[in-house]
């Protein structure tokens, strides 16, 4: 049967076994940048976001598989941030977005 | 005639060590210019802009004519410094040539000369020029001192916190010239001579010190005064003091046309090293008067660089408002040299970045005009439907760059450091640009203005902000608005005003429609609404609460309206007042006929 297109995606169910995974550069980017951990993940950084606009590139997917220590990817998926801004104007829970892209680049360059 | 006595030897060891420093300085950071930048200077060197320059360092590294207008005291305290120990120099060596003939004299023979010539018969007119000159020196350290317990008298709220080294160098100088007067008043005791200062207290002295108490004293007070010029001169070149010779060649290379950019030269050394730490920057910066974040404003900035230990908080900690640089009395380029350090600290070439980009292209409609709305102008909707309204008013075809969504300008990640991704995107929307056969570009942001303007080459496009454009059009009668009683205020967004020098487009634009009331800080002096793209440091709540000082300023005018000019400072200042916040496209779009 063919699949319809309702112009939207889910991502694929999956599970994520946080003992197995190596979390030491996720709690340094929780150390560095603790307000990430309100984040409520409504994903309105998505909605506005001018790369994920363009692309397939989802801000709140990359930041929170990388919390959950899921770093292969993350670096370049980062990349195609354009670091506009309109997500920090728009998140409830203030964070700094920007300095979320900018840190995690920084932590995960060599993954 | 011998010129030497021991107590020269500190005074020399440290002169020498000082030009010896300075030469090495100034010549590698020459040798190690671009070749451009070297044409420059070749080029310039034999035109006018030779003889300007010697005219801005009379007025600026002696009388310090900016520091005048920013407080008469504090101007005159740094005046009498420099340009009373520059005449002293100058009035000492015309005294020797006058009580010597044309006859060669080694340094120190100028510098102690009152000790050396007690032979010889007096000038009393050169007497008193010397005294009179050591009081106008004696009076800005007087000055300088009282600015450590009294410094709002002098127009400063906050001073500069002090390194060790620059402390050592301080107290040098404070003690230069007391010493400088104690050792000539007792010579002056002992021989004779001197004028209504030195004069009077060698009379005094002589009158009530034994003699053998003033021979012993003359040496301890001369050995002490070459000791403090010694010191000084050694830690000067490490010092913030470095800026009394670092200034000269920067004003001669400036006029020249150097300039600093996004990768770090050695002219930024010039630059660096040009500041007194005088401090002046602390006080217009909105993170210290609103956050009381006391480490990161330009001077220490500055300082971090210069002695290597620049860390990326301090580089990160700025909203680049230029409210600083507006200030600075050297006109140092400090949000430049602020970027070309976060260049530094982050860039990383990367030549699959931006991929994506290849073939892409949502623009829409045709015409030689193109709108170009920017991230944040695509986050206020209204200002973009404002933009229709008058773009439909005026009758003007328009091509959309990027009202379906688009590249950003590159700006914001060029603030962030990363600059050559940027360049990257500044080269996707040029060629988007050229592609669809624009002849005007209009934006709604000053920052896509600023950078279409600064990086992109846009040869035979003409870049217009929207303040501008609606003033075109008001002009030339293609719009016609309704002038109501309505009063206005308006905040002037930084990348437009101080960043590109519109300051007047907008107000004419709001006057056409209502009153407009200006807040307390205008124009160059605008305050800055906090949420500023090149602050990636600062916390939400923070940002907000600079929003709130600025709003609030702002309401004081007693206006109905706040407008602004910048789809930032409109989502900024709305986060800090329950005041209506308009962009100007929307107050234009409202008052169409």
């Amino acid at each position: 049967m063919a699949a319809i297109n309702f112009g939207y995606t889910i991502s694929r169910p999956r599970a994520i076994d946080l003992d197995r995974n190596n979390l030491r550069k996720s709690d340094e980017i929780l150390r560095e940048m603790p307000e990430l951990q309100t984040c409520i993940g409504c994903g309105s950084c998505t909605a506005v976001c001018t790369a994920g606009n363009l692309t397939e590139f989802n801000f709140r997917k990359v930041h929170t598989l990388v919390r959950r220590g899921e770093y292969q990817g993350a670096y370049e998926e980062m990349n195609k941030c354009m670091l506009c801004g309109k997500c920090r104007l728009v998140c409830p829970r203030g964070i700094n977005t920007r300095g979320v892209v900018l840190l995690i680049k920084r932590k995960l360059g060599d993954f | 005639m011998s010129f030497f006595a021991p107590f020269c030897i500190p005074f020399l060891v440290g002169a020498a060590a000082m030009f010896a420093v300075l030469a090495w300085k100034w010549g590698s950071w020459l040798w190690c210019l671009p070749r451009t930048d070297k044409r420059l200077i070749l080029r310039g060197l034999p035109t006018r802009a030779t003889l300007e320059a010697v005219g801005e360092v009379v007025g600026e590294s002696l009388l310090h004519r900016r520091i005048f207008r920013i407080n008469p005291l504090l101007g005159y305290m740094h005046m009498s410094l420099a340009f009373g120990w520059f005449l002293l120099i100058a009035v000492g060596w015309i005294e020797t040539m006058a009580c010597l003939g044309l006859h060669w004299v080694p340094i120190q023979g100028h510098v102690f000369f009152r000790y050396f010539s007690t032979g010889l018969p007096h000038v009393a007119a050169f007497d008193f020029l010397m005294d009179l000159l050591l009081l106008f020196v004696l009076s800005g350290v007087a000055l300088a001192w009282g600015k450590r317990f009294f410094s709002r008298r002098m127009g400063m709220r906050r001073t500069t916190k002090h390194v060790p080294g620059d402390r050592v160098a301080l107290t040098a100088l404070w003690f230069i010239f007391p010493a400088r007067l104690a050792a000539e008043s007792i010579t002056c005791a002992l021989y004779g001579g001197g004028g209504f200062l030195t004069g009077s207290i060698g009379a005094w002295l002589g009158a009530h010190v034994p003699e053998f108490g003033l021979m012993n004293a003359e040496s301890v007070a001369w050995w002490f005064y070459s000791s403090c010029l010694g010191l000084f001169f050694v830690a000067m070149p490490f010092s913030r003091y470095m800026h009394i010779f670092t200034e000269i060649p920067l004003i001669f290379l400036r006029r020249y046309g150097l300039r600093s950019g996004e990768k770090a030269t050695s002219y930024d050394e010039f630059q660096v090293e040009a500041c007194s730490r005088c401090g002046i920057c602390i006080d217009p910066c909105q993170l210290q008067s609103v956050l009381r974040v006391d480490d990161v404003q330009s001077v220490y900035f500055l300082r971090d660089r210069r002695y290597g230990m620049l860390r990326r908080e301090v580089a990160d900690n700025c909203l680049m408002c230029g409210r600083c640089a507006e200030k600075c009395p050297v006109g140092i380029d400090l949000n430049t040299l602020r970027l070309n350090a976060r260049d530094g600290l982050r860039n990383v070439p990367d030549e699959r970045r931006y991929d994506y980009f290849k073939g892409l292209d949502r623009s829409s409609g045709e015409g030689k005009v193109g709108y170009f709305a920017g991230c944040m102008t695509l986050l206020t909707p209204r200002t973009l439907s404002a933009m229709e309204t008058i773009f439909a008013a005026a009758g003007e075809q328009v091509w959309w760059a990027d009202r379906e969504g688009g590249v950003c300008c590159g700006r914001p990640l060029k603030l962030a450091g990363e600059t050559d991704s940027a360049r990257r995107m500044m080269r996707y929307n040029t060629e988007l640009f050229r592609k669809h056969g624009i002849t005007t570009l209009v934006t709604s942001c000053p920052i896509c203005l600023k950078v279409f303007r600064e990086d992109y080459a846009l040869d035979g496009i003409e870049v217009l902000h929207h303040s501008e454009y609606m003033l075109r059009l008001l002009r030339s009668g293609r719009l016609a608005l309704r002038r109501g009683a309505t009063r206005f205020t308006y905040h002037d967004p930084c990348e437009l005003g101080r960043g590109s020098g519109i300051y007047d487009a907008p107000r004419a634009v709001i006057e056409a429609v209502g009153e407009l009331l200006e807040p307390e800080h205008t124009r160059e002096n605008a305050l800055c609404c906090g949420s500023s793209v090149a602050n990636t440091a600062i916390t939400d709540g923070q940002q907000v609460r600079i929003a709130r000082s600025v709003a609030g300023e702002l309401e004081a005018t007693g206006a109905e309206v706040v407008v602004t000019a910048c789809p930032l400072c409109k989502k900024a200042l709305g986060r800090g007042t329950a005041a209506a916040v308009r962009d100007l496209a929307e107050v234009v779009a409202a008052e169409l006929k």
